[in-house]
């Protein structure tokens, strides 16, 4: 076609009855499309107007497009959707947007040629994205906020049960979406946040009745559904984005806002389900609790309380039995052995929980170990907890138990054990007395077994590194090279018969180093006790080059005939016992002065020997006068008279020492090793430190072992100090520095 | 000499008395200071002590009189006569300061270089000097510094040749001595203290330290930190002033 300049007026009556017929179609009118030739004719009108050098109407088009979608959105979308109200409202919403789309592609596509030249050229937004954003200021700016509320009361009507049109709300949620044209700002600010903010006060006001009435584990089960329900309602019919805005919000309001109520809740509470033992229940509170963000605290906090009354409560008990039980020996012990299989008991019903309902989390893991930290270091009775503990190990690995365990059970039980001294701040004393009590049980013979011994200090070393029992673990395998010594003993004798010594004997000879100090006092042997010591020592000293054997009678035992006249007896006995009763042999009284004069003893050991032959359960000597304790004018008469049913008894000697003093002195000595060790390392790396700081990484370098004391830190910073091992900074008195 | 108002003869007798110096020195220290007695100390402990020249004859004169017919030292008879000599009691604090002037190693005895080389650094040669002298060296006890030198000096000085700590006795003696100069409002607690909970030997370390605590300590013991560096010693002294309520605790 030529170019013929098409005016204004006549170029837009043409594209104006196209307009018209357009909107007849989206009114839903018959006969509605558009044929190729009437497309053509509304293009190239608009081409010519727009392409014409003079007068261009490229300007006035442009201008005349959003002129048409705003008008037909006056006249007709606006008053439609006005005229509507609920459901009928939103269809119309949302069909209105429909329509909208279809106009404005059509018409972008009348208009198309303006996109290719003039938009560009004069940096106007593009038809299409202009068309849509007269909907959005037309008629959304100014329908959204009946349409929101509209919206958010279908969907509170739904949380009450009712039905709805869920896809329709799908719809309209759709358009709010795609009105933002990619940004979503329009959807969470005019939308979102309504809907957020309206369902946090209708699970608020759900929540504090319910809170009231419903037990806990009823609430949570009502609240599990609620969650559950608005998840599958924001996949159903909101945006993806809002999901976990929903969910978040129900659980802030649902179990954040009264989760110490719901905790704590008297008679339903986690306490109560603890004590009814409610699984079910328990790993709910989990669930629920586990995806908010810090929410397992206050669960794990009641947890935690729960256990360490529990654990207090059982300390108590035993210090009531105990005192109780006043004056009756050994009740300490024996009250202790009852409390640390119930700490152990206790031990595995709460680790249950927390490895079954709380799914292992760490949090409760946390708060298990601090409860037992909190009550496992308490002592009972004036016995310490590292005491205790050891006592325990000692009544396990030792035989003559009343109670007969399997094997798989002692096993499994030090295994336990090994886990609970974790908890135990004083290791360091625990080892202290094991290695005691091992000592005794290897000497006397009293193990249970080799295997059960040897397996524990194993689990010690995986527990507690390879220092903690090493030398525990040298008494073991001094044990077997003695057993080999005295076997070769035997034979040498077998061979040099003439150096027999008349008597049987057997030597466990012992490293020193592993094996705890022992004392010995210097007893006066019978001639037929020295004979012994001697032909053991030609052999030993065949055997081996320059050692020094030091003989410890005190641990010692004998077996002696007592020749009484009703029948003989075999008496086990200690072999200081053993020289006392030989005295017999010679003189049948002796006087307590004569007896000290010949043993060679102190006056407490043998105030200690003759009450336990005289004025004890078996009554070997006769004591005269006849008094309860021991004295030194006392005398002593051989009781031939004596009898039991049994033949063979064994007479004990109770020990001399306060073991426990020793064993705290010892510790506390090699604490302070410790803790200079500590120190010295520490300075000689960091070469200047400040007072707090040195203290601190002194605790933390020893408190695997045990938990120093502050005051004793202080003390041996000064120590070092004075032995110039550090300075004090001139300047500043609370710095050292390492003295080189 | 122009004469001098009422006021400036009365801020010079001042300064003497308190710094020990001569007239002329005072007058003059006093002058450059534009008559402001603070001022005037400024510039006098500033300055090096002029050095007198001194005879080495009558240096050795004079420690021959005092000293022991047995062994070529000043021993405690000596020190009593050089006491009486200067008219000042032996307990006096100021026998201190001369043994810190000296770096006497012992108490109750100066060896023959440390009597000699003290007093030339002095500038004494003679009784009459040392006698002039005695009021400077009281006055260096008020200066901080000097004091805290001669505080921790005499730990070394009273305390057993061979020993690494202060018997109690002595340091207790030592303590009231140096503290009425002092003025620590604690100084009789802290000895009854010791006496009743520790009564062993004294450390180097708690030594000093008691010092600083006295420096910054204040007198209800508002600004004393538990957690801090103190030796433990002092700790307990602080736990036995609350138990004993001479101190309230928070």
């Amino acid at each position: 076609m030529g170019a013929k300049i098409i005016q204004f007026d006549q170029g837009w009556s043409c594209l104006q009855k196209g307009i018209t017929k357009l909107k007849k179609i989206l009114e839903g009118a018959p006969g509605g499309h558009f044929s190729s030739e009437e497309y053509m004719a509304l293009y190239s009108t608009i081409y010519n107007m727009c392409s014409q050098n003079s007068p261009n109407y490229s300007q006035q088009l442009y201008e005349k497009y959003g002129e048409s979608l705003t008008e037909y959105i006056r006249a007709t979308v606006l008053p439609s959707i006005a005229e509507n109200h609920g459901e009928f409202m939103l269809r119309e919403f949302v069909n209105r947007w429909a329509n909208h789309k279809v106009m404005v592609r059509w018409l972008s596509h009348f208009f198309s040629y303006l996109d290719r030249w003039f938009v560009s050229q004069k940096s106007l937004p593009r038809l299409k994205e202009a068309g849509l954003v007269v909907f959005r200021e037309c008629v959304y700016e100014k329908v959204k906020s009946n349409v929101v509320a509209c919206v958010i009361g279908f969907i509170d009507k739904e949380r009450e049960g009712g039905r709805i049109d869920r896809g329709l709300l799908k719809n309209v949620v759709d358009v709010f979406v795609e009105v933002g044209m990619g940004q979503m700002g329009g959807y969470e600010v005019d939308f979102e946040a309504e809907m957020l903010a309206d369902s946090g006060e209708h699970y608020s006001r759900k929540a504090v009745s319910w809170i009231l009435e419903d037990s806990c584990p009823d609430y949570m089960v009502k609240a599990e559904e609620c969650l559950r329900r608005e998840k599958e309602r924001a996949s159903h019919y909101l945006h993806s984005s809002s999901e976990q805005k929903l969910v978040e919000k129900v659980q802030h309001e649902l179990l954040v806002v009264h989760a110490h109520q719901l905790i704590d809740k008297e008679h339903s509470g986690f306490r109560a389900l603890i004590r009814g033992d409610k699984v079910e229940d328990l790993s709910r509170m989990f669930r629920l609790y586990h995806k908010i963000p810090k929410g397992l605290e206050p669960v794990a906090n009641v947890f935690k309380q729960q256990v360490t009354d529990e654990g207090k409560a059982l300390v108590q008990q035993a210090e009531d039995a105990a005192s109780s039980q006043q004056g009756s020996n050994g009740a300490g012990a024996e009250v202790g052995l009852v409390l640390i299989r119930e700490i152990l008991e206790l031990h595995d019903k709460y680790m249950a929980y927390v490895t079954g309902c709380f799914m292992n989390h760490s949090v409760f893991h946390k708060a298990l170990k601090e409860a037992f930290e909190v009550f496992c270091n308490k002592s009972v009775a004036g016995i310490s907890s590292a005491e205790l503990l050891a006592g325990f190990c000692d009544n396990l690995l030792k035989k003559g138990t009343s109670e007969k365990l399997s094997d798989e059970i002692i096993e499994e039980t030090l295994e336990k054990v090994v886990v609970l001294l974790a908890y135990y701040s004083d290791k360091d004393l625990y080892a202290e007395f094991c290695r005691k009590k091992l000592a005794r049980r290897l000497l006397f013979d009293r193990s249970c077994n080799e295997d059960h011994e040897k397996s524990f200090l194993t689990k010690l070393k995986q527990q507690c590194g390879g220092q903690f029992a090493s030398k525990m673990q040298g008494m073991v395998t001094d044990m077997t090279l003695a057993k080999d010594i005295q076997t070769n003993f035997e034979q040498y004798l077998g061979t040099n018969p003439n150096v027999k010594p008349g008597i049987d004997l057997s030597v466990t000879v012992l490293k020193t180093g592993c094996w705890p100090n022992y004392k010995s006092s210097d007893l006066n042997l019978p001639q037929e006790m020295v004979k012994c010591v001697e032909v053991f020592k030609g052999f030993y000293d065949s055997q081996t080059k320059r050692r020094k054997l030091a003989w410890i009678y005190s641990l010692g035992t004998c077996n002696i005939v007592g020749k009484f006249e009703p029948k003989p007896i075999e008496l086990v006995v200690s072999t200081y016992q053993a020289a006392l009763l030989l005295l017999f042999n010679d003189s049948d009284r002796l006087s307590f002065s004569e007896i000290l004069t010949q043993l060679k003893l102190t006056n407490e050991d043998l105030v200690r020997l003759l009450s336990s032959l005289s004025c004890a359960k078996y009554k070997i000597l006769i004591k005269e006068p006849n008094t309860k304790t021991v004295k030194p004018d006392d005398n002593f008469v051989f009781n031939s008279m004596f009898t039991d049913k049994m033949r063979k008894i064994r007479i004990p000697l109770p020990p001399m020492v306060d073991e426990k003093k020793k064993v705290t002195e010892d510790v506390d000595k090699e604490r302070k090793y410790a803790i200079d060790a500590a120190l010295v390392r520490i300075m000689k790396s960091r070469k200047v430190l400040g007072h707090q700081k040195l203290v601190m990484e002194c605790v933390e370098m020893v408190q695997s072992i045990f938990k120093p004391d502050i005051k004793t830190i202080k003390k041996r910073i000064e120590d070092l100090i004075t032995r110039d091992y550090l300075e004090r900074d001139h300047e500043d008195s609370n710095m050292f520095k390492y003295v080189a | 000499m122009s004469k001098l108002g009422r006021g400036q003869r009365e801020k010079m007798q001042q300064f003497m008395t308190i710094t020990g110096a001569s007239d002329k020195v005072s007058l003059q220290t006093l002058k450059a200071s534009d008559w402001h007695l603070e001022g005037a100390f400024d510039i006098f402990y500033s300055q090096p002590q002029i050095q007198a020249h001194t005879d080495s004859r009558h240096l050795e004169k004079l420690y021959n009189r005092y000293k022991d017919p047995s062994v070529d030292m000043i021993l405690a008879d000596g020190i009593s006569l050089l006491c009486t000599d200067l008219k000042v009691d032996p307990q006096d604090i100021v026998m201190l300061v001369v043994s810190w002037h000296m770096k006497a190693a012992t108490m109750c005895e100066f060896s023959k270089n440390e009597f000699i080389d003290g007093l030339e650094a002095l500038g004494i040669d003679s009784l009459e000097k040392f006698r002039e002298k005695m009021p400077f060296m009281r006055s260096e006890l008020r200066d901080e510094q000097k004091f805290r030198e001669i505080y921790n000096f005499a730990f070394g000085w009273a305390k057993e040749k061979g020993q690494k700590s202060l018997a109690l006795d002595t340091a207790i003696g030592m303590w009231q001595l140096l503290f009425a100069e002092k003025q620590w409002p604690y100084v009789e607690h802290w000895c009854q203290f010791l006496q009743a909970r520790h009564n062993k030997a004294i450390s180097r370390d708690t030594w000093s330290q008691l010092l600083e605590f006295a420096r910054a300590v204040d007198s209800s013991l508002s600004n004393y930190d538990a957690e801090g560096a103190w030796p433990y010693l002092i700790d307990e002294f602080v736990e036995y002033l609350k138990e004993n309520g001479v101190i309230k605790s928070s």
